[in-house]
């Protein structure tokens, strides 16, 4: 289980999770930051669950979800998720 | 021709000020005010209610969090229990705020989407302009800080929230009055090393009150007035007093019973 903070320009992200190998295989994001439509944070949890913990890959997922969804984060960028999430794995290992 | 004829002509051709209601200042539980806010938004989406704008008061004093944080990760539960403060998830994002009964005074803005700028940070600027001028009213100089933020003097006065849900808007925020900070970094999850005496004077460098900066302590009808006037500006449109009607009050007791328990309270 791997844990981690990072505080984004509007916002911290917090984020929990557990690792397959290098595969997320379990993740719960949390923080104060804004997300339209809220609803959207449990399809991000969705599509990081079986994505590498590289860089590359995860800010392809995570772009990929904001396309899909037309989701709005008010200064928070994809990067932010990025480097959240590649903290708490790096914990974990 | 009749003089008067022309000026009535004249008169019809403009665009009287929109109406908007304003309910009479309420204090209620952090359940309740939730309950209200949700129901306000979900009927005017539906046509169903006017656009709104009220302000109440939170009884008990309440630590609210935002709809995406983790209650434990940062409220200390056993200090709210401690004092008497209760817990609420909100349906807006953001951080957990401290709600002092004796200390803040807060608003609730219920429109159509239509009625703001689609840009997130231009909505917030709009809305919060209401308060720029309310703080104006009472003698202070304000300024909206992006994203949802009112500052006087460079230091936080007032902190938004804001959902966008099936076509309408609900921002809800703080009026800083006299909170008591100290009180507050108890309830919330700082880093112990931080609640420190320097760290607290740090916070009285970033974050002010009304009593602070005017030297004295208004009162909440004294403020609401201000904010009333302001927000009428700066929305362009009149505040006419109303009441809630029956049927958002049924939508609102069921409402009430989710932002009461413990599954909501947890969600995440």
């Amino acid at each position: 289980m791997g844990y981690a903070e990072f505080k984004a320009p509007k916002g911290v992200i917090k984020v929990e999770l557990e690792l397959s190998g290098d595969v997320i295989s379990l993740i719960s994001l949390s923080g104060d930051f804004f997300m339209y439509p809220e609803d959207a944070l449990e399809e991000l949890e969705r599509t990081l669950v079986g994505v590498r913990t590289d860089r590359g890959s995860l800010l392809e997922a995570v772009r990929r979800f904001y396309d899909s969804m037309g989701v709005r984060t008010p200064m928070v960028e994809p990067e932010h998720w990025v480097e959240a999430i590649l903290r708490a794995a790096g914990g974990s290992r | 021709m009749n003089s008067s004829v022309v000026i009535n002509i004249t008169r019809k051709r403009e665009n009287p000020p929109t109406e908007w209601r304003l309910l009479p200042l309420r204090v209620d539980n952090a359940f309740m005010s939730m309950a209200i806010d949700e129901a306000l938004l979900k009927l005017n989406a539906e046509g169903k209610s006017p656009n709104t704008v009220r302000f109440w008061r939170w009884l008990p004093s309440t630590v609210s969090i935002g709809c995406f944080q983790n209650v434990e990760r940062e409220v200390d539960l056993g200090a709210a229990k401690k004092y008497g403060v209760d817990v609420v998830r909100r349906i807006t994002g953001g951080g957990a705020v401290f709600h002092d009964y004796d200390g803040e005074l807060t608003y609730s803005v219920i429109c159509r989407q239509d009625g703001v700028p689609d840009d997130i940070i231009g909505s917030y600027e709009l809305i919060c302009g209401g308060l720029v001028r309310g703080f104006e009213r009472l003698g202070l100089r304000a300024d909206f800080k992006p994203l949802n933020d009112v500052q006087v003097n460079g230091k936080k006065i007032s902190g938004s929230a804001q959902t966008r849900r099936w076509g309408s808007v609900l921002q809800h925020g703080t009026v800083l009055i006299s909170p008591d900070v100290r009180r507050m970094f108890e309830l919330l999850k700082v880093s112990p090393e931080k609640i420190s005496d320097k760290f607290i004077a740090s916070v009285f460098e970033r974050v002010t009150t009304i009593e602070r900066e005017l030297g004295q302590k208004p009162s909440f009808e004294e403020v609401r007035g201000a904010m009333v006037k302001g927000f009428e500006e700066a929305l362009g449109v009149k505040l006419t007093e109303g009441d809630l009607t029956g049927e958002e009050l049924e939508l609102v007791e069921q409402l009430r019973l989710k932002y009461a328990s413990e599954e909501w309270l947890k969600k995440r």
